[in-house]
């Protein structure tokens, strides 16, 4: 295989594609984490959520773009009603119980939906408008692609105002830090909790609702990308919402390279890049020394 | 005390052959992955056992009961399935099993089946007939791998091009599928370009589309299928991939190609060994197609036809034996049974207990598709020309010498 | 005396007064007898999966339920003990019990190799990176090293097992199988109530209701989580051998993370804070699935909702809700 500048530019948008998509599951997951210390089990049950509503609303509505913010919205309440229901009667029994809660929430609710839906899945096409893609010479983009990497890129940027410079935003990064000192100062940090459960859960709905036209609408598709989003928090550092994305990117250029070069390797390589990074700098890339 | 010793010994004699005459009751196990990601195909196969049992028993049944059949969801684990069978094996005093969809499933049943002196029945596309997997004790009325890979490469050699490249499963059935693509291309002289090998189920194919642009085969060969395929075409068709290379599935199965819908166009080509609109060609299709879709509201796939033959087979070897629990009498009836159930005059030969059936090549429809009229039977390919000769296959000749590229 | 401070921790761990006598507690008896008499009850194959399953579920509570760490990747240890007895028997004809030895010796290397870079971690990160770690082995398993492993179809051709030393004994027959597998099991139950029961069990249990404190005392406290993590990985690699032995074949899904969870869902079950709970968690588990599943085909559902039921309303697990019934009134010490 030749190795051409053109065949490198071209892997290298996949995998911002790829890395797009990490970074709206692993900056959900790592909002939870760092807010509630609840390792969500079910972050990848609520991304196939995501696509599941978008399939139901398109086949209600017909229009993809109020499927996909309607999705995101339906999803996220569903996240806080889980919260507030099943997760909240266990914080006071410890860590791990939450966990265990969601890890079961992640065995029930995908087999719920193969009854509902069926085993088999739903096809979702691509938006009108979005289909076929750029051609630049011997380059091809497709257009698809790049509205993910657009979409994730906004939605991030969003979030990251949102957090600097709002209130709410700075209630909660606060609460990030401690959530003992946020409550003494008189803030119902349950609710602030809800919030930030929503608000990591809302981003998994949407990266689900935004890949599903590519990879349809699957009851486990969630396994994979949550233990993928594992890594990529590990990586780019525990409690670090700029080590997710850091750490996302990374791991979409490091999953489209294996692919071009070792496609075996494609699944296990971002374990040895965990692996390495756990030896050589063990609080991840950006992570906060000494809290984990 | 004498006496006693006598009379104990006649009425265990009588109970012995009495219940020895009694007890042959006509019984299968089936283990099948209903709830995996391939449960809709596994449900095909389901069907199919099941109407073929269903035939028996509105007949009578067979020793005077109606056959039992027994099914288990293996859960697409090969541990799980093994586990079902045990215990059915166990709870049921089963000699007789069948089933599995996968192809890896099935040769770890059937290594267990040959450990344990069971008669298995596979229906899916596995290598059980061939060279060091061949035990005596597995039929195939499905498939072999290698088969449908070469089948595939025959007709695209010959009339889609003869530069290619593959893309499959990173196990069994991907890896027999490509030795037969290689098999053939040696044969033919075609330029091979290159292998990738995917975990299964992979969604996102992204990542593979430039080198595969960049290669310029006239053939893609893919041993893909069920949601992952659908994905792939989609991705390939975002790029235009779909309009450059010919796409040719080395399982052609219609439940992707309606899935497709106009994305399935001439381009697409699949091998398969079984067509509903084959009624149009083979007499005895037409009942088993009017039949199953009466039943169960769609046209049988080629799954639901594997199974079927297969149950059918072994129902009329423990009729025609009289017997459902004496192996060895059953495989020896079995190895060269002749039939014709479905469409043309087929056998399971002797030498390796595999089906000889010939392969039917689809090509899609694109938008002339209608309803399950998905695709066009463009050739058959009878299975002299597929099937190695009896000696070549023990000694895995031409397929096990292949080095796969990469491996 | 007593450095837990707390008299609930040792009396609630029911892990037996000063001077206990024996070798080991009654209810250890019970289940070794419950255990020879089980085939004659229920099938031979749920049997010594019940059996393959209670061996590993007691060592992954001995590092959850004892030293207070949550690992989300044991099927690592269990899938990888699995594969070395496998590879052992199939490539290098091994006997028997080289297979069951070379699988504890890998699961303790690969426990300490994962121990010394995650061990110092927090509890939730600490269950995540093992989760990465096993399914990181799994997909090497899957892809890469498939010449060896077998791939996605697992490993097969392993030869049929029987044992020429100290008698010859066909593996293949099932009544054999069982009580092999029953001899290995609770030799490894009677180890592993040792451990509970020793000082070392002690302070983990000390870890588990209070860190700082352990510490405070002198103790070395990632030594001591490292070495218990070190003895899980062994124990739980010992039932993957034993899993080989039974099937004659290793499937991948040993370390698929699946695995993982059902262990951990089980223990739960059975209840963590005390010995014998994960067997019992295994027991009810694995009838209840075998009677099930037969019935319903979406009983992963019921699996789920039962696990969420149980976490919500019975953390004690079965045992150990028996056991708070029992004592009446007794304050039960949470994580």
């Amino acid at each position: 295989m030749e190795i051409t500048w053109q065949l490198l530019l071209m892997q290298f948008i996949f995998g911002l594609s790829i890395g797009s998509i990490y970074i709206l599951v692993a900056g959900g997951l790592s909002i939870i984490l760092g807010l509630l210390d609840v390792v969500n089990f079910a972050h990848g049950t609520f991304y196939m959520l995501g696509a599941y509503t978008l399939y139901v609303l398109i086949s209600l509505s017909g229009n993809f773009w109020v499927g996909v913010v309607s999705a995101v919205i339906i999803v996220s309440l569903i996240g806080g009603l889980t919260e507030r229901l099943l997760l909240k009667p266990l914080y006071p029994r410890g860590i791990f119980y939450p966990l265990f809660m969601t890890f079961g929430f992640s065995i029930c609710i995908p087999d719920l939906i193969k009854i509902i839906f069926g085993l088999t899945g739903k096809g979702i096409g691509y938006p009108a408008g979005f289909m076929g893609a750029f051609l630049l010479g011997p380059i091809i983009i497709p257009k698809y692609r790049l509205f993910i990497i657009g979409l994730t890129f906004v939605t991030f940027l969003g979030l990251w105002l949102f957090l600097k410079k709002s209130n709410l935003g700075m209630i909660i990064r606060a609460a990030t830090r401690d959530s003992l000192m946020v409550e003494v100062l008189g803030i119902n940090i349950s609710r602030i909790w809800t919030f930030g459960f929503m608000l990591g859960i809302g981003l998994a709905a949407l990266a689900g609702a935004i890949s599903a036209p590519m990879v349809s609408a699957i009851p486990d598709m969630g396994l994979d990308i949550l233990i993928d989003s594992f890594v990529v928090v590990v990586i780019g550092g525990l409690g670090s919402l700029s080590g997710a994305v850091i750490g996302s990117l990374l791991v979409g250029q490091v999953v489209s390279f294996v692919s071009l070069f070792a496609p075996a390797f494609s699944h296990a390589a971002i374990f040895l890049v965990m692996g390495l990074v756990l030896i050589l700098r063990p609080r991840g890339l950006l992570g906060e020394e000494g809290r984990f | 005390m004498k006496r006693l010793f006598v009379i104990l010994g006649l009425l265990s004699t009588i109970l012995l052959f009495g219940s020895t005459y009694a007890a042959e009751q006509a019984q299968l196990g089936m283990t099948i992955p209903l709830s995996g990601a391939y449960g809709a195909f596994a449900v095909d196969m389901k069907r199919g056992a099941e109407m073929a049992v269903e035939e028996v028993n509105a007949a009578g049944g067979l020793f005077g009961k109606p056959v039992k059949l027994y099914i288990r969801d293996s859960e697409l684990k090969s541990d799980v399935a093994l586990r079902r069978f045990k215990e059915m094996t166990e709870k049921y005093n089963l000699k007789v099993i069948i089933g599995s969809l996968s192809g890896g499933i099935s040769l770890v049943v059937n290594e267990w089946a040959c450990k344990n002196k069971l008669l298995y029945m596979s229906f899916c596309h596995t290598s059980i007939p061939w060279y060091k997997e061949f035990c005596g004790y597995g039929f195939g009325a499905g498939l072999v791998p290698f088969q449908s890979g070469q089948a595939m490469a025959k007709y695209s050699f010959k009339n889609l091009g003869k530069k290619w490249m593959f893309i499959g499963y990173d196990y069994r059935w991907g890896w027999d599928n490509l030795r037969g693509w290689l098999a053939e291309s040696e044969k033919e002289g075609a330029e091979f370009k290159g292998a990738i090998y995917l975990p299964i189920g992979t969604p996102d194919f992204s990542a593979f589309i430039p080198q595969i642009m960049q290669k310029k085969p006239d053939v893609l060969a893919m041993a893909v299928a069920g949601k992952s395929l659908v994905s792939a075409i989609k991705q390939f068709a975002e790029v235009g991939l779909t309009k450059k290379v010919k796409i040719a599935l080395c399982k052609g199965q219609i439940i992707d190609f309606k899935e497709l819908g106009p994305l399935c166009d001439q381009n697409i080509y699949g091998a398969s060994t079984f067509y509903w609109k084959l009624q149009d060609y083979y007499e005895n299709a037409r009942p088993f197609v009017t039949k199953f879709k009466d039943k169960y509201g769609r046209i049988p796939t080629a799954d639901a036809d594997s199974a079927y033959v297969g149950t059918r087979a072994v129902l009329e070897a423990m009729r025609q034996t009289g017997t459902a629990t004496d192996v060895p009498k059953l495989i020896s009836f079995l190895k060269g049974f002749a039939f014709q159930y479905n469409k043309e005059p087929e056998a399971f030969r002797a030498c390796d207990q595999a089906r000889t059936q010939s392969i039917f090549i689809l090509r899609g429809k694109g938008q002339q598709a209608k309803g399950w009229d998905v695709a066009d039977i463009v050739t058959q390919i009878p299975y002299w020309d597929t099937m190695q000769t009896c000696e070549n296959n023990a000694k895995g000749f031409p397929y096990a010498q292949i080095k796969l590229p990469g491996k | 005396m007593n450095f837990l401070g707390a008299e609930d921790g040792q009396a609630h761990m029911g892990a037996g007064k000063e001077g206990k006598k024996g070798l080991v507690h009654p209810v250890v008896w019970v289940t070794l007898i419950v255990f020879l008499l089980l085939p004659l009850v229920i099938s031979k194959p749920l049997a010594t999966e019940i059996l393959i399953y209670s061996v590993f579920a007691l060592a992954f509570n001995l590092l959850l339920g004892h030293t207070g760490v949550l690992s989300f990747g044991h099927a690592a240890y269990f899938g990888l003990g699995s594969y070395t007895a496998g590879i052992m028997y199939r490539y290098f004809n091994a006997p028997v019990f080289v297979g069951l030895i070379a699988a504890m010796t890998v699961g303790a290397l690969i426990a300490a190799g994962i121990g010394a870079v995650s061990i110092k971690k927090k509890g939730v990160y600490f269950a995540m990176i093992s989760l990465a770690f096993a399914q990181m082995f799994y997909f090497l398993a899957f892809s890469p090293l498939s010449n060896w492993t077998g791939g996605e179809c697992g490993l097969k051709s392993i030869p049929k097992l029987k044992l020429d030393y100290p008698f010859h004994v066909d593996l293949m027959s099932s009544w054999n199988l069982y009580y092999f597998t029953f001899l290995i099991a609770a030799l490894a139950i009677v180890i592993l109530w040792r451990i509970f029961d020793s000082p070392f069990g002690r302070v983990l249990q000390g870890i588990r209701e209070n860190e700082e404190r352990v510490t405070a005392c002198g103790y070395n406290m990632v030594l001591i989580k490292f070495v218990s993590l070190i003895f899980s990985g062994a124990f739980s690699a010992l039932a993957g051998s034993l899993l080989t032995v039974y099937l004659g074949y290793v499937p991948i899904s040993t370390l698929f993370w699946m695995t993982s969870g059902m262990i951990l869902l089980m223990t739960l079950l059975g209840g963590i804070h005390t010995f014998i709970g994960p067997v019992v968690g295994v027991g009810v588990f694995q009838i209840l699935q075998s009677t099930i599943s037969s019935y319903v085909e979406r009983w992963e559902f019921f699996v789920g909702a039962l696990f969420m039921a149980l976490v919500l309303f019975f953390p004690e697990g079965i045992v150990g809700t028996i056991k708070t019934k029992y004592e009446g009134g007794r304050k039960t010490v949470h994580e």
